[in-house]
This record gives C-alpha cells, sequence and structure tokens, in this order.
C-alpha cells in the first residue's frame, strides 16, 4: 500500500484546504438560522424576493425553510453537492494523467507493482478523501445544527449525507477514467469540471422551465434533488442504479483501459 | 542462460517507426552494449521489455519469462535507469530511494548511504533542486540499490562528468562480479567499447549486427594512414578501400580486403609514412551506417 499512503500524504494538504473552506460555510450558514426562524416576517420577506422561477429551480417552492433540513436542503446540499464534487474531480483527473505528463510513472511502472495494483491504490487514495471530505460535512453540520434548538431526522439526513456521497464518487470515477484515457493534465481537469458544471447548470434550468424539464434526467445534481431526498425521503432507485452503475463502470474501464495502455 | 530473449520483436506506431523484427539474446553474466544513433529504436526495446509498451508482434524473456504475462517478476530482479530521470519533485533524494526499496522489499537500506557516499550525492535535498547530474545520481542509486540481477542501463552516463563516470564503471564492475548481467545502451561508442563483451547496433529500428567487440573491431577492417612525398595526394580504386579522407598531406581510409593487394598495390607509390591500426568503434560503427 506505499502508493495509497504517497497518494493520502501528497494529497493532505488540498483535503484540509478544502476542509476547512466547506466547514467555514456551512457552519456560517447554519449560525444564521435561528435568527432566520425567530423573524418570520424576514423569513417572508426573503422568500418572496426571489423570482418564482427562481424558486422552483432550487426547489425553493417544495422545501420548507422554516425546518432545519429544509433550511439545510435549500441553503447548503447545493454547496456541498457542488463544492465537493469539483474538489473530487479536480483530485479524481489529476492523480493518473499527472504521472505520465511529469513522467514519474517511468518510476512506478519499473518497480515490481502491477498495473491493477497501481490504479487500485489511487483509486482506493480518491475514495478516502472523499470520505474524509463527507466525514468533515457530517460533523460540522452537526456542529452547525446545535445553533438550533431543533431535532432533524437522523433518517433523512442520512439519506441527504449518502445521496451527497455517491454524486462525489460518481463523478470521481467519471474524472479517474478520464484521468487514464487522457494525455493531458490540463485537459483532463478542464473536461471534468466542465462535466461537473454542465452538469449542475441543467439541474438548475430544468427547474426553471417545464420544456427543458427532460435535462433533468441527464444531471447528476438533479438525482440528489434536496427537495426530492426531503419530500419522498428516500433516494429514487432508478437514480441509484445509475450513479452505482456509472461508477462501477466508470472504474472497471479505469482498469482495463490502463492494463492496455501504451505508456509513451 | 540466456538473461534477456528477444524473438522478431515488432512495435510499430501509427506515425513513425519503431522497432521491427528485433532478435537477439543476452547471456547471463554478460555486459551488453545496444548501440544506435539517436530515435533508432534503442529506448523502444527497453521499454518494451519492461513492459511500458506492449509488442505489436514477436516476444520476448526475460530470466525465462515473458515480458507482458510476467512483467512484475521479471521487475522484480531488475534495475532500470533511463536516459531521463524523472521522479517526484516534492520528494528527497533520500525518501526516494527508501520509496523504491520498499517496493522491491529490500531491506538493507544503508547501502543507500554507501552508494551515495560513492557518488558523492547528498541525500538531504530535495529532488526538485538537484542538478541533472545529481538527479542522474539518484537515478543510479535507484537502479543499483537493490542489487538487481539484470541492470537496464539507457544512455547512463549523460550529465555525469567523466570522474563520476569512472566510478559509475567501477561500481558496474562490482555489480558484475556479484554476476549481475547489464544490458547498457548507448550511442557513445568508446564507453561500449570499453565495457562492454558483445554489443547489438541498431539503425531505423533494426537490428544491424550483433557482434563480440573484439570481432567488430579486428574484423579485417583496418585503419590505414598514408602520407605520400612531395605533397602528392593519394588515390586508390582499389576494392576494399572506404571512406577516404584527405586531410593535407595525410590520407587515411579504412581497408576490408586482404593485406597482400594492399601492400602490392601501394608498394609503387612514394610513400614517406604509412601506419595500419585497428580501427576505432566509432570508425567501425560508421561504416555500418553507411
Amino acid at each position: 500500500m506505499f502508493i495509497y499512503q504517497r497518494e493520502l500524504k501528497k494529497n493532505l494538504k488540498s483535503l484540509i484546504i478544502w476542509s476547512i473552506i466547506l466547514s467555514g460555510l456551512i457552519i456560517m450558514t447554519l449560525s444564521v438560522y435561528p435568527q432566520f426562524t425567530k423573524d418570520q416576517q424576514m423569513l417572508n420577506d426573503l422568500l418572496s424576493a426571489y423570482p418564482d422561477s427562481f424558486k422552483e429551480a432550487f426547489g425553493m417552492n417544495r422545501l420548507d425553510i422554516g425546518t432545519l433540513l429544509g433550511f439545510y436542503g435549500m441553503q447548503i446540499h447545493f454547496m456541498t453537492t457542488l463544492l465537493g464534487s469539483i474538489y473530487t474531480v479536480m483530485l479524481a483527473s489529476n492523480i493518473i494523467v499527472k504521472e505520465e505528463n511529469e513522467k514519474t510513472i517511468e518510476f512506478l511502472l519499473s518497480k515490481p507493482i502491477a498495473r491493477v495494483r497501481v490504479i487500485g491504490e489511487k483509486l482506493l487514495a480518491v475514495f478516502t478523501n472523499v470520505l474524509l471530505l463527507n466525514a468533515v460535512i457530517v460533523a460540522t453540520s452537526f456542529i452547525g445544527f446545535q445553533f438550533a434548538d431543533e431535532q432533524v431526522s437522523l433518517n433523512t439526513f442520512n439519506i441527504i449525507i449518502l445521496s451527497t456521497l455517491l454524486l462525489h464518487m460518481t463523478f470521481g470515477a467519471v474524472a479517474f477514467l478520464l484521468s487514464a484515457v487522457m494525455k493531458k493534465s490540463r485537459t483532463v481537469t478542464a473536461v471534468s469540471l466542465g462535466i461537473v458544471f454542465i452538469s449542475y447548470l441543467f439541474s438548475v434550468i430544468s427547474g426553471i422551465s417545464e420544456e427543458l424539464e427532460v435535462l433533468k434526467h441527464v444531471s447528476l445534481f438533479k438525482y440528489v434533488d434536496a427537495a426530492d431526498l426531503i419530500t419522498e425521503n428516500a433516494i429514487q432507485p432508478l437514480y441509484l442504479v445509475i450513479m452505482l452503475a456509472i461508477m462501477l463502470l466508470g472504474s472497471l474501464l479505469t482498469f482495463v483501459v490502463y492494463q492496455k495502455k501504451d505508456i509513451a | 542462460m540466456n538473461v534477456i530473449e528477444m524473438n522478431q520483436l515488432t512495435k510499430m506506431y501509427k506515425k513513425g517507426r519503431g522497432i521491427e523484427n528485433i532478435s537477439f539474446s543476452i547471456k547471463e553474466g554478460e555486459i551488453f552494449g545496444f548501440i544506435g544513433p539517436n530515435g533508432a529504436g534503442k529506448s523502444t526495446t527497453i521499454r518494451t521489455l519492461l513492459n511500458y509498451i506492449h509488442p505489436t508482434s514477436g516476444s520476448a524473456t526475460v530470466f525465462g519469462k515473458d515480458i507482458v504475462k510476467n512483467s512484475k517478476e521479471i521487475r522484480q530482479r531488475v534495475g532500470y535507469l533511463p536516459s531521463e530521470v524523472h521522479y517526484y519533485d516534492d520528494m528527497k533524494a533520500l525518501d526516494l530511494l527508501l520509496y523504491s526499496a520498499k517496493f522491491h522489499h529490500y531491506k538493507q537500506t544503508n547501502r543507500i548511504n554507501e552508494l551515495a557516499e560513492k557518488l558523492q550525492l547528498d541525500l538531504t535535498k530535495k529532488i526538485e533542486d538537484l542538478s541533472f547530474g545529481n538527479r542522474k545520481k539518484v537515478g543510479i542509486v535507484q537502479a543499483l540499490l537493490h542489487e538487481p540481477k539484470l541492470l537496464i542501463l539507457d544512455e547512463p552516463t549523460g550529465g555525469l562528468d567523466p570522474l563520476m563516470q569512472n566510478i559509475f564503471f567501477d561500481l558496474l564492475n562490482e555489480e558484475r562480479e556479484k554476476g549481475a548481467t547489464i544490458f547498457f545502451s548507448s550511442h557513445i561508442l568508446s564507453e561500449v567499447q570499453k565495457m562492454c563483451d558483445r554489443v547489438a547496433i541498431i539503425k531505423d529500428g533494426q537490428l544491424v549486427k550483433v557482434e563480440r567487440i573484439e570481432t567488430l573491431t579486428k574484423n579485417n577492417l583496418k585503419k590505414v594512414n598514408v602520407m605520400l612525398e612531395d605533397g602528392k595526394v593519394f588515390h586508390s580504386t582499389l576494392e576494399g578501400i572506404i571512406n577516404l579522407e584527405h586531410d593535407g598531406d595525410n590520407s587515411s581510409f579504412l581497408y576490408s580486403g586482404s593485406m597482400k593487394d594492399l601492400l602490392q598495390h601501394i608498394h609503387t607509390m612514394d610513400i614517406s609514412d604509412i601506419s595500419i591500426e585497428e580501427p576505432t568503434l566509432e570508425e567501425v560503427f560508421m561504416h555500418f551506417y553507411e
């Protein structure tokens, strides 16, 4: 597990930075919640300030911002899903191709280690980092919940967090595959981030107009829509299957592609 | 026993040439030279042996094991020094070498210090702060550290000063005495001539010749220097004379025919000075590339 250890160590700094940013945002946002509920007038003012289409786009019309989880779903869920996905794809898209760009892969592949093992340990390192980031999200969320004098449904919160984790890993698997297939480090990062942003964009505009609603089927962010998760108290089985399939397929293909690849 | 055996090994690239039908073998304990100009296919051959790239056709074995199927086992006992050393910039030289030793499950890590001392390498510096030559030294230690049975060296002396090159050759001789086989790729013929028992010559992706160094240089081919009286210029149509060159009064050429014919041919000329000697490998080599 030398490669795994090395990857964890190498990526620790960026994990810490992202953890600080995310936990800061989560705690800051949750600290506003008590004032928010105290002043019902302010709440209504705030909500009416948004145009209807905007509310629809972000599922505000279906979420009760006056409850702690509703508030979380509206104000925090988009940050954890979007920022977490950005973190994951940036990590995963570099982890293979960078060694090829910097030619350090020549060192690794001259050692007695199978390519499958190299990929396996790197994949494990990506998943470990994502898990840790999500653990930070959970921990800081619970700290933030203490500001409010309100119990959250652990069951629902679990579903929200597991969906977030699944989303991160799905994007991660795609970026990981691209990292094995493509040649230039910067291109892989750009393409992976592009996929995340376009997916996010689709999830937003699919809520705006009915004509564009079809887009929600191709947007992973819509799969883990907070309003859906909270009102249904479950993730849709179809979406769950699609995400698991992408994750498995992406990871498996990476092994296959890399095994046959010529390291020029 | 053959340590390396290549059988019609071919690697074709979509654009540009790779290597074509390379067949030769290297015996245990040999120091085997692999020479050719840049782009001839030396590195491609080595990369194929290490399974960085997959052969298009043909096959090869190292220690009797298939280079594609058993690559991992092969690499356990191989030390590889690439022509350009690329390591993790953020690591210290020592960290890199310890990392390398771990993969080989090599425990006698004080050998790192011994080797570094001989090569005058500062192990506490980060890779990114090391000069090209010093990076090469890290590469050398990395290749020799686990006392491999086979050393594959790709242009190993690039970046090393002559003094360091000698230390490096001493280290290679030590490994050889321990029984290591050495596959030595280079375009510098003098060092190949100095180190190697046999040599394979590659050109445009094809094997030109495999020969003992002695045979190559003693291969009937003689280097002849002739100086004629009164500043006359040497001219001859005798068969077997190649690479005739004039430098002032002095004319030099390579001769591959019978010595008797040559002497008969020139004994009537007004020769003021003549020398007939073994050609250097360089000259032999140029002959192959004509």
